[in-house]
């Protein structure tokens, strides 16, 4: 008889992460001045349990998001910075023999952490990127015949500079689609870089940040998003627009299969940022420029960006 | 804007169509000119090549246009100007490779297509017409696809196929049905064209000359076309009575028969009496862009425009140049010239000197056998008719001395050698004579209730000529062969030599006639007289061309509102999703309002930006748009009619701008 009590708990309990979640939100918001949009996104490439890319210049604020991110969440948090001579045992971890035991005694790299940020993920050599982009696919590294699970949740926040592209490598496309959604920050509005320039210090700031949120709300967060709704209507959408991107004339190569999955499991988790029990075009539409910007390359011939490119794509298609 | 080859083989395709049958039309060396553009563009498509440079491109247009100027000998006339325009078009094609210049090329294709009717009246070329403008249709809708593809560097995501463009075309045609046909009603039509064809530019393709030589008739045997058709009131002539008279020749210079000048100018003294004419019909005549109008000894009355000379040819004053109508009154009785005029006389017996000594030593022993006028007329007759003459339109060619060849060589030959042969015996005889060509019988059509003659029913006979009885006809051929006469000339014949000479085959062409003869009756002929009967008939008597214009706008204007629910419709609401019909209605009021939605937008981005167009609505709008949202995207949507009864109560006031 504890079923029902249980269905009666539940949606309190919802409420209570679901309130959390979104003041956890707001903290970051007030760090990261006048992104509301990204950290939005970030949000939701969390719940989605995906991964996040962030593309720009140096200096407005990546670092920063990640940080705040991972404070407000209170998870395990380590950063890497790649530099061309990393090596995989430096993200993984080594296996050290322990002569007092006569055993190897594994000693975990910084990669066992709840939320790794990144920097400039394209500095490392491909070797290096792939001992990460394994774990973040598998959820799991294999050292010397020895699988370890990686600590749930598992959320990386890599960086990386478009400009500078001197002595970097690339990623190449199969490893970017490991990251289910990729934003840039941009330069601040106006009001908001007043703001950063007249308020107190965002790294004080962060210091101060309490954390709102445990891993264990994260995972129950993370499992009442995949109960959001999603009606046969916006499926036909999101069928749409993904059959629009594999056309040709806009891009090169479509978006994937999977793509499609995680496009449909990030709109959940934004409908449920948004408190909706179902997902409609426009969580779709919010979600699509992030998880397609990185994927797509536009035909050759076009002389637009790959946003201006979704954004008109966006515009083809229908909604009923 | 490049065209794809899809568009591109389209293109080609509807100008090769357009074109065709005006190559048929054209001298050998321009057919030539006009098909190497196309076969190139045609290989270069499947093979990649690349254009040809601009010289090469210059250079083949020069030789075009002299290639034009020497097959045709003159830059001008209809036929030089379809030859023109038929080698500039295919020449555009080798350096076509915009949309702009595809359509361009179709929209030409069409105007090519409608040349045709400045040289047939074939009840087939308005069906031809119809599969090329279809196909133009075709063509234009794909390359529009094709530039809303391309210009805005967008795609929808619409894979048209063949079927769906055909399919828009004929919904096209279908409306331009009641426009053209209000066209055809109400323009103001004149009694003469509206353009006239320059005379000199004309270039007579069949039909009978005013001279003839051996072989100048033969041709017409194999010649199936109609020259006129006949509807007669009242009494219906014999087989044998149906001499069509045309040219009448007098001047023989030992090969060729010509006109006469003095004949030409003179008006028939006497004239036959319009009482006594008991024939009267009505002929129909095809072009042929000569002169001549055809009628049965003897017409008594003048067609219009018209004149008769004195040996009753009636000459138009202009060259028939579309298909005729004109009635006229035969008096068959009627004796033509009991007097005649001396120079006439002269011209009538005038030989060239020292011809045809043989004929003349025959003539001469008959002279001497004392046979004179009407009894040599018989003698020479039962020449024809006893001799082993044969009737054939393999005849072989004749030399200086062409009657006597013919007389006692050859044997062989049809009505041109017969009637040139006697006409030439007679004059030897001092009785005066001269030929008349025109057409003999005809096909009866009793379904179609009218006498069908054909171009390969010319016909030539002689008349000869005695005091106070006047001409009179003999016809030479029928002696040799009476079944000339009796079944027409290929009836003659003892094999067949020509496709429609097989009965069935005939029977079938004579059937598709009665068709013809039916559209030249209600379309072809329909003129400014049948135009005023037709709105006499509702009551419209004086209905003059201002009048026939406003009607034809008015018209026009009464369709395209019965069309315009249809041209303002948003979207057909589907069936099959009552609640996207909801849903159109909501938009429909919004676009009243003032909003137009994008298809793109979700419902709640619409609602916002909606709300901002009018705020003073935006409450109703968000509960609508969450209701529809909730509808189609939620576990658990709302009743139907929850949205239909917001969207009833939902009356937008129009935005009012300040001034």
């Amino acid at each position: 008889m504890s079923e029902p009590k249980d269905q009666q708990q539940q949606p309190r309990a919802v409420e209570g992460r679901q309130a959390r979640l979104l003041e956890a939100q707001k903290t970051v918001n007030g760090i990261l001045l006048g992104k509301d949009q990204q950290v939005r996104l970030s949000f939701c490439c969390l719940l989605s349990r995906g991964h996040l890319l962030i593309e720009d210049v140096p200096g407005v604020g990546k670092t920063t998001l990640a940080n705040a991110v991972a404070r407000v969440i209170g998870i395990d948090y380590q950063r890497i910075q790649f530099t061309s001579d990393l090596l995989p045992a430096d993200i993984l971890g080594v296996s050290i023999y322990k002569r007092n035991r006569e055993e190897f005694e594994f000693h975990p790299g910084p990669i066992f952490s709840q939320i790794i940020l990144v920097d400039e993920i394209n500095r490392a050599t491909p070797k290096t990127q792939s001992a990460l982009l394994e774990g973040m696919a598998e959820n799991q590294v294999t050292i010397e015949n020895t699988t370890h699970p990686l600590p749930q949740p598992f959320f990386v926040v890599a960086t990386q500079n478009p400009l500078d592209l001197v002595g970097t490598f690339p990623l190449p496309e199969s490893q970017l689609d490991r990251f289910l959604l990729s934003i840039a920050l941009g330069y601040p509005d106006p009001i908001a870089e007043r703001e950063l320039l007249t308020t107190e210090e965002r790294s004080r700031m962060l210091d101060k940040t309490t954390p709102l949120l445990t891993s264990d709300d994260i995972k129950a967060l993370q499992n009442d998003c995949e109960a959001v709704h999603v009606s046969d209507d916006l499926l036909d959408y999101v069928q749409a627009l993904l059959k629009e991107t594999r056309d040709d004339r806009w891009f090169e190569t479509g978006l994937s299969p999977r793509a499609g999955l995680y496009l449909l499991r990030a709109s959940r988790a934004h409908a449920f940022l948004e408190d909706r029990s179902y997902v409609i075009p426009e969580d779709v539409k919010i979600i699509f420029p992030g998880l397609a910007r990185h994927r797509l390359t536009p035909s050759s011939g076009f002389a637009q960006s790959p946003d201006e490119q979704i954004a008109e794509l966006l515009e083809q298609v229908p909604i009923r | 804007m490049a065209t794809n080859q899809k568009a591109t083989f389209w293109m080609i395709a509807t100008l090769s169509v357009a074109m065709a049958p005006q190559l048929f039309r054209m001298p050998v060396p321009v057919v030539i000119m006009a098909l190497l553009p196309l076969l190139w563009r045609i290989a270069a498509e499947i093979r990649g090549w690349k254009t040809l440079p601009a010289l090469i491109r210059h250079g083949l247009t020069a030789i075009a246009l002299l290639t034009l100027y020497f097959s045709h000998e003159q830059i001008g006339g209809r036929r030089a100007a379809v030859s023109l325009l038929t080698v500039m078009l295919t020449l555009k094609l080798i350096e076509s490779y915009r949309i702009r210049d595809a359509r361009l090329i179709v929209s030409f294709s069409l105007f090519l297509c409608a040349t045709q009717f400045m040289f047939t009246q074939d009840i087939l070329m308005p069906l031809y017409g119809a599969v090329t403008v279809i196909l133009a249709l075709v063509t234009l809708t794909h390359l529009h696809r094709n530039e809303a593809y391309i210009a805005f560097d967008k795609t929808p995501a619409i894979s048209a196929s063949l079927f769906s463009e055909l399919g828009f075309s004929l919904r096209l045609l279908m409306l331009a049905i009641p426009i053209g046909l209000s066209f055809f009603l109400f323009f103001p039509r004149w009694a003469t064209p509206l353009w006239g064809i320059p005379e000199a530019t004309l270039d007579s393709k069949s039909g009978l000359s005013d001279s003839m030589s051996p072989g100048s008739i033969q041709n017409l045997f194999m010649d199936d076309s109609p020259a006129f058709r006949v509807k007669f009131q009242g009494i219906i002539p014999r087989s044998s009575e149906l001499y069509w008279r045309g040219p009448v020749l007098w001047n023989f210079d030992g090969k060729t028969w010509h006109g006469n000048l003095f004949s030409v100018d003179l008006e028939p003294e006497p004239r036959p009496d319009e009482s006594k004419a008991v024939w009267k019909y009505t002929v129909q005549l095809e072009p042929n862009e000569r002169h001549w109008l055809f009628s049965l000894d003897y017409p008594a009355t003048t067609p219009f425009n018209s004149r008769i000379t004195s040996d009753f040819q009636i000459l138009r004053r202009q060259p028939v140049t579309q298909l005729l109508q004109y009635s006229i009154a035969s008096d068959p009785t009627f004796v033509d010239s009991p007097k005649l005029a001396d120079n006439l006389k002269m011209a009538a017996l005038d030989l060239p000197r020292g011809s045809n000594p043989k004929t003349r030593k025959l003539i001469e022993r008959w002279k001497r056998e004392g046979l004179d006028g009407p009894a040599l007329v018989d003698r020479v007759l039962v020449y024809f008719n006893q001799e082993p003459f044969h009737y054939s339109l393999e005849s072989p060619l004749l030399g200086s001395n062409s009657v006597d060849e013919f007389l006692f060589d050859t044997l062989t030959g049809y009505c041109e050698h017969y009637a040139s042969a006697f006409t030439v015996m007679m004059r030897m005889a001092d009785i005066p004579s001269r030929i008349v060509t025109g057409y003999q019988g005809g096909w009866y059509s009793g379904m179609g209730d009218y006498l069908l003659v054909r171009q390969s029913d010319a016909h030539a006979w002689s008349e000869v000529w005695f005091r106070d009885r006047g001409w009179i006809r003999v016809d030479p051929t029928a002696a040799v062969s009476p079944l000339r006469i009796a079944r027409g000339s290929l009836g003659a014949l003892s094999a067949p030599r020509h496709l429609f000479d097989y009965s069935w085959l005939r029977g079938l062409r004579n059937g598709v006639d009665i068709v013809q003869q039916r559209w030249n009756d209600w379309v072809i002929k329909f003129n400014a007289e049948s135009q005023m009967r037709i709105f006499s008939s509702i009551g419209l008597e004086q209905m003059t061309p201002p009048m026939l214009v406003i009607s034809l706008f008015v018209v026009i204007g009464l369709f395209s509102l019965l069309l315009l629910p249809f041209i303002f419709r948003v979207k057909g609401p589907s069936r099959k999703d009552p609640l996207r019909a909801v849903w159109l209605k909501f938009l429909k009021r919004l676009k009243a309002a003032g909003f137009e939605a994008i298809p793109s937008t979700g419902p709640s981005e619409l609602a916002q930006a909606a709300a901002r167009h009018l705020p003073q609505d935006s409450q109703a709008i968000y509960q609508v748009a969450d209701l529809y949202s909730r509808s189609r995207y939620s576990a658990t949507p709302p009743p139907l009619r929850e949205l239909k009864e917001a969207i009833r109560k939902f009356h937008p006031r129009k935005k009012h701008r300040l001034r």
